[in-house]
């Protein structure tokens, strides 16, 4: 089991990391825990996770700083834990590096997709990136700049072509408002949420079969959005 | 000549008196006036300040300050500029049966200070000394009032969360308790039941707990929506898609255009709002009957209604649904914490918008508006994208 991917579990509560403990090591993973923001960095530094699962109201400090410091030297995902109605947290932590997010109380089967979610991206991150995209019954070539329905072409506009391609190529993952306007507008335009939805809607009228109730493209309320494809 | 010396003291004498009678007089009214400007006073701000102006009006002196000691010390100054450095030529305690509640200091160079003004002054400072008793009287027994109203509504939320809170969990522990023992076989189709139990349980206890925590936020002032311009049929979608699975005992008619103007809205707590009005018509409304939600704009405000075909509400009992723990029901025939509307209210309020009830022709109906000026702009409109790929 050396090859056994490594997680470290940074969260004060004893029973959340018992259970975190538990369901991972069972899944095959090898599983570190620390309970203070201190003690997880220095972990992290010293063992080299391949995921860190780190809670955002810790005792010690605060949990959007400990990504910022994580950020300073490594680029292993960081996936947040935190309670409901700290949407403002959330976003701060995505905006400093934290790759996805989980809110408490969790579905296992949610943070296993997680944990799937940033180890793909994480190998990615050295080179691997698959350049064509399946989500159902849409192909997304992001090498040939091709959108396909089943075997049909879509007609995106521009805009809405580098919107999905951001989305497409970031699969998985939770993309915030404010990186997904800076990224395909301009880091000025960040705070035209309204940009974001009207073009998500007009995308979802091309390539969801039924808008109101997307598969592909979700909403995260309050912090952004999601691209689910085939795993 | 004796007899002119006389008369002309006694013409003398009668002048002086006359004056004390008119200056007299001048005291009673004033003293008079000074009473009826403090009467009904309940505000030791404003009392301060009426007193002081007497003071100026009578004196005519250059300056007055007036210090209010206490636990909140206050100061007032007229005119309202800070007081001449010398020491002043009058200080007058505001002196009241159970201490000291501050001084109005006299500044007057001009004329000396007569007796009889100085007495004058004492008065009133011991007029506003009861008035000022009789505010904070008042606002101690108002404070007292609210601890007792409070300590009520405490009582109220203790039962009602205590039993809303037990409910779910003594299904948790039955079923969690029972799959632990040997009671269930491995594949009993009960298994899965139990587990599917408490996995909704937990989701419920969740709920309960949010709702809470929002109402507190709400009272106390720390909810504070994060505004964006959104698209409101997108919020109502998203809203449905997730509760369609309680929704399959009714219709859910929908007629929100995506056309609307944007909403200046806080994307999560407008989703609320919809939960909840919806879960209160699934709740209260029959299977098989229609619930609508409708919006249409109305000069710069937005107009949407939940409406469903449920019983209608007493019109005594419209407004007060909206009240924290209000319930027409007796509370153990209806699940839920009693502060789902009183949420959507404080939602809705801190949008600058209203809510009530009203019944119509066949059941009842939520309306509420939010204003689409927002920080003085409206709606924005959007960059073109006419070029393809």
């Amino acid at each position: 089991m050396s090859n056994a991917p490594h997680i470290l579990v940074i969260d004060d509560e004893p029973q959340i990391q018992r259970a975190i403990r538990t369901i991972l090591t069972e899944k095959g993973f090898k599983v570190t825990t620390a309970s203070r923001g201190e003690e997880g960095l220095t972990l992290a530094a010293t063992n080299e996770p391949d995921i860190v699962i780190l809670d955002l109201g810790l005792p010690d400090m605060d949990g959007v700083e400990v990504c910022t410091r994580l950020r300073e030297w490594t680029q292993c995902p960081i996936i947040i834990l935190s309670v409901r109605d700290s949407e403002r947290d959330k976003v701060a932590a995505l905006d400093k590096g934290a790759d996805d997010y989980l809110t408490k109380p969790f579905g296992i089967e949610e943070l296993l997709a997680r944990v799937r979610v940033a180890l793909r991206h994480s190998t990615s991150r050295q080179g691997t990136q698959s350049k064509v995209i399946r989500a159902g019954s849409l192909m997304i070539d992001l090498a040939w700049h091709i959108v396909k329905r089943g075997d049909e072409e879509v007609k995106l506009t521009a805009t809405e072509y580098k919107l999905l391609a951001y989305l497409a190529a970031n699969h998985g993952r939770v993309l915030t408002h404010q990186s997904i306007l800076t990224n395909v507008w301009d880091p000025a335009d960040a705070n035209h949420t309204e940009y974001l939805r009207v073009y998500m809607r007009q995308l979802r009228k091309k390539l969801e079969a039924d808008p109101e109730r997307p598969q592909f493209i979700l909403t995260e309320p309050g912090i952004g959005y999601r691209f689910i494809a085939d795993e | 000549m004796v007899v002119a010396v006389v008369i002309s003291q006694l013409v003398g004498r009668m002048q002086a008196s006359l004056i004390a009678a008119t200056a007299r007089e001048r005291e009673a009214t004033q003293l008079y006036e000074l009473s009826i400007a403090l009467t009904g006073l309940h505000n030791e701000h404003a009392i301060a300040q009426i007193l002081a102006r007497q003071v100026q009006e009578v004196s005519q002196g250059e300056h007055v300050e007036l210090n209010l000691t206490g636990t909140e010390p206050f100061s007032f100054h007229l005119p309202e500029v800070s007081s001449p450095i010398r020491p002043p030529e009058l200080t007058v305690s505001i002196q009241a049966a159970r201490g000291n509640l501050g001084e109005i200091l006299l500044w007057k160079s001009a004329t000396p200070i007569a007796s009889g003004e100085k007495r004058l002054l004492e008065t009133f400072a011991s007029q506003g000394a009861l008035a000022l008793e009789r505010a904070r009287l008042a606002q101690a027994e108002s404070r007292a009032k609210v601890l007792e109203e409070s300590d009520h509504l405490k009582s109220i939320l203790l039962s009602s969360v205590s039993h809303e809170l037990r409910t779910p969990l003594s299904t948790i522990k039955a079923a969690s308790s029972s799959l632990r023992g040997n009671e269930v076989g491995w594949d009993s189709p009960a298994r899965v039941e139990l587990i599917e139990a408490i996995d909704d349980e937990a989701d419920h206890l969740n709920m309960l707990v949010g709702n809470l925590l929002d109402m507190s936020r709400i009272e106390s002032g720390a909810f504070k929506p994060k505004r964006e311009w959104n698209i409101l049929s997108e919020i109502v979608g998203s809203v449905l898609a997730r509760m369609r699975h309680s929704a399959d005992e009714h219709k859910i008619e929908i007629d929100v255009s995506e056309n609307l103007p944007f909403v200046p809205v806080d994307y999560v707590q407008m989703e609320q709002v919809f939960t909840n009005l919806v879960s209160n018509s699934l709740k209260y409304a029959p299977s098989n009957t229609l619930i609508r939600i409708r919006a249409n704009i109305q000069n710069d405000t937005i107009h949407v209604q939940v409406s469903n075909q449920g019983p209608q509400v007493p019109t005594e009992h419209l407004e007060r649904i909206f009240d924290k723990f209000y319930r027409i029901t007796a509370a153990d025939r209806v699940t839920g914490t009693g502060l789902g509307l009183s949420i959507c209210k404080g939602i809705i309020e801190a949008h600058g918008g209203q809510i009530w009830a009203e019944n119509i022709p066949d059941g009842l109906a939520f309306n509420f508006t939010i204003p689409l000026i927002w920080e003085g702009v409206s709606a924005p409109s959007l960059p073109m994208d006419t070029e393809t790929e």
